[in-house]
């Protein structure tokens, strides 16, 4: 049986044009203050059940584009929409309003490691919808979701790099998110374990959310076989819909 | 209500947790700043006291003895009392006769007979007495006194005041005020310095959490709120420790002044607004100082 037998059955992958995105970059650069030009000229567009893979080497500019989506980092120069809103713009205030749209893992998960898997999970709530109703039925679903729903009361350090970024995932999708962004899931983590993460984030997917995960590693790329933006040099070099990043005899499997 | 609710518990929990978990810092922080509340207060209360002693002696100052000539008849000289008493600077006029002026001569201690019986005659001269309400119109007195043609010039000074001695009262007084105030300003900015920095150490021990705030969309002031709470509470802690010191020193040195020399009194009333005031500074000094320690953080 082919891998690829194995994953859920997509969404749409190939955007309707009357579609609105929910993530646009126009004509959008980034140069930091030190003068590093990291980002030129970058236009994208990223639909509602999108499953799209940021790919490139270190330092090609993979995460600063991440950190403009989120705003961590504003644009130089050009616009960025996400979900309707203008965020080149937006004043500061609004940040929360916009990273709300977001669930976000990173390669070093980011977990707390004074709080439970459930607490951890909760955390992200509490914080941002204080008074959240059926707040434990809500983490126990999520949790049961990445499939840790036995873990619960398990403190980070009892865990393996993998639960761990189980947990991160759960934090990151426990308020519904429309966009589900991962800045190297599976960077720290073994083969086996990293095809379990992706398959979660497909499962997420399958389920309407919009996932944009940046990677290096080629293998899950090829795997997966859905949209790819390659990433050089601050410029997208390469935008293919799934399975066209494969080219013939360059299978990994 | 139950959102605020659960927002108040959770910045509660967190700022008891990071005081707790900060403790050694936080408690050096305390004490640092406990001990420069209690300069503050002790600076304030001693500027206090001098300025009860300076009034104090103001009070008994405000007075001046405008001398007469010997062969003023009563009338004019009650013509005159009433004159001033219309003053409205005045606060009360009195006479002083010859004979009187000898008993008051008497009064402070002198051996008077002596004088008196070389002299033959009394040479003390009747004077009229007023008290005004301030320290600074009685040199418009005494100028006043001098065009008057019932007054006696013969010593070459047609009254007792004393123009060095009030200058310098007043002086010192708005010099003692001056020092205690900017010795509190520079006190509070150091305070300020130090609860900045014992924040910037609590949020850098949390900065995941903040890191984590921020990025699932906590707004700002939520993700401050902890920290202003512990900045608050070190603060009123500190003003807790420096009142007890300045309230136990001050009636030390009361007890000690009042039994030597001077005729300070225990004045609860300050003693008390000194405290509230503390507390307040303290409290304020505390909040501030957390804003700014946790702004440079908020920037993600």
């Amino acid at each position: 049986m082919s891998l690829a037998a194995l994953l859920p059955p997509r969404l749409s992958q190939i955007p309707d044009p009357g579609l609105r995105p929910v993530i646009s970059f126009h004509g959008v650069s980034k140069t930091y203050p030190n003068g590093t030009l990291a980002l030129r000229d970058i236009d994208l567009a990223i639909y509602l059940g999108d499953f799209c893979f940021l790919v490139g080497a270190s330092g090609a500019g993979k995460s600063t584009l991440v950190r403009l989506l989120i705003r961590e980092e504003p644009a130089s120069t050009g616009r960025i929409f996400v979900d309707g809103m203008e965020t080149t713009r937006m004043p500061r205030r609004r940040l929360p309003k916009l990273r709300r749209k977001f669930g976000i893992v990173f390669q070093d998960y980011k977990l707390l490691p004074r709080l439970t898997v459930a607490q951890n999970v909760a955390f992200a709530l509490q914080v941002t919808r204080p008074g959240q109703r059926h707040l434990k039925e809500k983490v126990e679903e999520t949790l049961w979701i990445v499939g840790l729903e036995d873990k619960l009361n398990k403190f980070p350090d009892e865990l393996s790099g993998g639960e761990q970024q189980r947990v991160a995932i759960a934090r990151a999708l426990v308020h519904r998110p429309r966009i589900f962004l991962a800045d190297e899931p599976t960077g720290n983590l073994d083969p086996d374990t990293s095809w379990g993460i992706v398959q979660l984030l497909l499962q997420i997917n399958h389920r309407g959310t919009t996932v944009v995960m940046a990677t290096h590693n080629r293998e899950i790329v090829d795997l997966v076989r859905r949209r790819v933006i390659a990433i050089e040099s601050g410029r997208v070099v390469r935008d293919e819909i799934e399975g066209q990043y494969l080219r013939e005899g360059e299978a990994t499997i | 209500m139950i959102r605020l609710f659960a927002a108040v518990r959770f910045t509660l929990v967190a700022a008891g947790q990071n005081f707790r978990r900060n403790l050694a810092v936080s408690m050096a922080g305390v004490f640092t700043m406990g001990l420069i509340l209690l300069l503050v207060g002790g600076t304030l209360l001693l500027t206090h006291t001098i300025d009860g002693l300076v009034t104090q002696q103001e009070t008994t100052s405000s007075s001046i003895n405008i001398y007469l000539l010997g062969s003023i008849s009563s009338r004019t000289i009650t013509n005159y009392e009433v004159n001033f008493a219309r003053d409205p600077r005045v606060i009360s006029v009195g006479f002083t006769s010859e004979d009187q002026a000898v008993v008051i001569f008497k009064n402070d201690g002198l051996n008077t007979d002596n004088v008196l019986g070389v002299l033959q005659v009394n040479p003390l001269p009747p004077s009229i007495d007023l008290k005004v309400h301030k320290l600074s119109e009685l040199s418009q007195f005494n100028s006043l006194a001098r065009s008057l043609p019932i007054v006696d010039e013969s010593a070459g000074k047609p009254t007792n005041y004393n123009a060095d001695v009030i200058p310098r009262l007043e002086a010192i007084a708005a010099w003692i005020f001056g020092i205690g105030l900017v010795l509190s300003i520079v006190l509070a900015i150091i305070s300020l310095v130090i609860i900045m920095n014992t924040i910037r150490t609590a949020v850098y021990i949390r900065r995941t959490e903040v890191e984590i705030m921020k990025l699932v969309g906590a707004t700002d002031w939520f993700v401050r709120w902890p920290f202003i709470l512990e900045g608050v509470f070190g603060g009123v802690l500190a003003a807790v420790f420096g009142s007890v010191i300045v309230v136990l020193g001050y009636r030390l040195l009361i007890g000690l002044a009042d039994a030597k020399w001077l005729g300070v009194s225990y004045d609860a009333t300050f003693l008390a607004a000194l405290v509230a005031i503390l507390v307040a500074v303290g409290a304020a000094l505390g909040a501030f100082g957390s804003y700014l320690g946790v702004r440079r953080f908020l920037n993600v």
